[in-house]
């Protein structure tokens, strides 16, 4: 099936997105404006992927981590660095990782 | 013993996702959407990169008898980690593809395995046999 | 946590214990297998996500550094203009696909590079440096989807082998060590039983001997 690609960050992010094709953006203000944006993104069947800044993913919180949980397999959710590239300490992925594989194993840049 | 039905239960899980039917090589390559419909109703599909691979390691009058997805089974009798691939032009092009000598099935190990599922992971599933 | 099972006895319960034992080791034994399985592929698809991390964010570096290189020479709002007159339409395709009873998605997409004329902003707004952020941001968002599946099918593998391993641990440490109790325990009772059974017949045997 087709789907549109939506975008929640900041101008920068929400402008160079529109540029490669991207159907929807939200410029992040308020929060709970965010939040609702986000939800109708969330339950939207045409949207097949979001992609959310992290500092923005942050300022969300917790009901954001809520959001993630709970939502079904579409649509996917990628979280990016906006221009400064801040990128948040905790990887999930790494956290993943350590209790699936019960093993401390680093990410790596390159190689592996 | 309720232990009994939750075994079943997952061994008989171990393969729900196994697709109903398989299709040829030359029938995938046909499709817009090459994939096949799996036992609980829903669809497998094959990325084209991959039936692209197969098709440039077979000459063309094998693209009919290739079925896909191609099985890897894994069967405890064969010992942990080693793994089986049956059907003459199945076995072929697994072993073209790793670089050894072909037979009507395949016994490969675990790193023959994981090379497999790297290069082809739409177009080759796990099935477990006991 | 192994606490016996409370069995009678008989031959009958030794039989239907052995069949128990049996299945609960043939399971066992293929959940391994399937775990093994996961762990592999989970260690590829982690593998992957590295480089398709390292590649995408790269990219999307580049892409943020063309946008305010035409931020600073077209001027921001007539960019910003030109982002609303490009034809967003991007579509991807999502389909299912299986992994070892797991359902994950499988991500394809058409063209995402276009031109100025195809992108639909004019050309009366043509510059260079906008076509090149366009370029550089499809680029990016083309990686991205692909980053986007790629973690999904990590956390989906993730998820079901903590699955799989709670259920390997339950039958490897619970319950076929109780059902090899329990088995040990028939045994050894219908052993016992049996040389009770030889003794008393012996004794039997005795009384009669004596009394002939």
């Amino acid at each position: 099936m087709s789907y549109k690609t939506a975008v929640i960050g900041d101008m920068d992010t929400a402008t160079g997105m529109s540029l490669a094709g991207a159907t929807h953006t939200h410029v992040h203000v308020k929060r709970d404006e965010t939040l609702a944006k986000l939800n109708e993104f969330l339950t939207s069947d045409e949207i097949g992927l979001i992609l959310v800044t992290h500092r923005v993913a942050e300022e969300l919180g917790f009901e954001f981590r809520q959001m993630m949980r709970t939502k079904r397999l579409l649509p996917l959710v990628l979280r990016i660095p906006d221009k400064t590239g801040y990128v948040p300490k905790v990887d999930e992925l790494q956290e993943t990782i350590k209790r699936t594989v019960g093993a401390e194993i680093v990410v790596k840049k390159e190689g592996g | 013993m309720n232990a009994d039905r939750l075994i079943k239960f997952e061994l008989a899980r171990l393969n729900a996702h196994l697709p109903e039917r398989r299709i040829s090589l030359k029938e995938a390559l046909s499709l817009t959407k090459p994939q096949v419909p799996t036992r609980d109703g829903s669809v497998h599909s094959f990325k084209r990169k991959e039936l692209e691979i197969l098709a440039k390691l077979l000459p063309e009058a094998d693209w009919e008898k290739l079925q896909l997805p191609i099985f890897i089974a894994l069967e405890p009798k064969l010992g942990r980690g080693a793994a089986k691939v049956s059907g003459e032009v199945e076995a072929k092009v697994a072993a073209k593809l790793l670089g050894k000598e072909a037979a009507r099935e395949l016994l490969i190990y675990r790193p023959e395995v994981a090379l497999l599922r790297r290069n082809l992971p739409t177009t080759t599933q796990y099935l477990f046999v006991w | 946590m192994a606490t016996a099972l409370a069995v009678s006895p008989t031959r009958m319960e030794l039989m239907k214990l052995k069949k128990q034992l049996n299945l609960a080791q043939r399971g066992h034994d293929l959940l391994k297998e399937k775990m093994d399985a996961l762990v592999m592929e989970f260690f590829e698809i982690f593998r992957k996500i590295q480089e398709s991390r390292t590649k995408a964010l790269e990219q999307l570096s580049t892409a943020y550094r063309a946008l305010t290189n035409c931020f600073a020479l077209m001027g921001t709002l007539e960019t910003v203009q030109a982002a609303r007159e490009t034809r967003r339409e991007l579509q991807i395709e999502i389909s299912s696909r299986y992994l070892m009873g797991i359902s994950i998605p499988a991500v394809e997409f058409g063209e995402i590079q276009r031109n100025a004329l195809t992108r639909g902003y004019g050309l009366h707004m043509t510059s260079s440096v906008l076509d090149e952020a366009a370029r550089e941001f499809e680029r990016a968002l083309g990686l991205l989807v692909e980053l986007a599946e790629t973690e999904a099918v990590a956390f989906a593998i993730a998820r079901e082998l903590e699955k799989t391993k709670r259920r390997v641990n339950a039958l490897e440490y619970i319950l076929i060590p109780r059902l090899k109790g329990a088995l040990k325990f028939i045994m050894m009772r219908l052993d016992e039983m049996e040389r009770e059974n030889f003794t008393r017949l012996k004794r039997i045997k005795a009384i009669i001997e004596e009394h002939r």
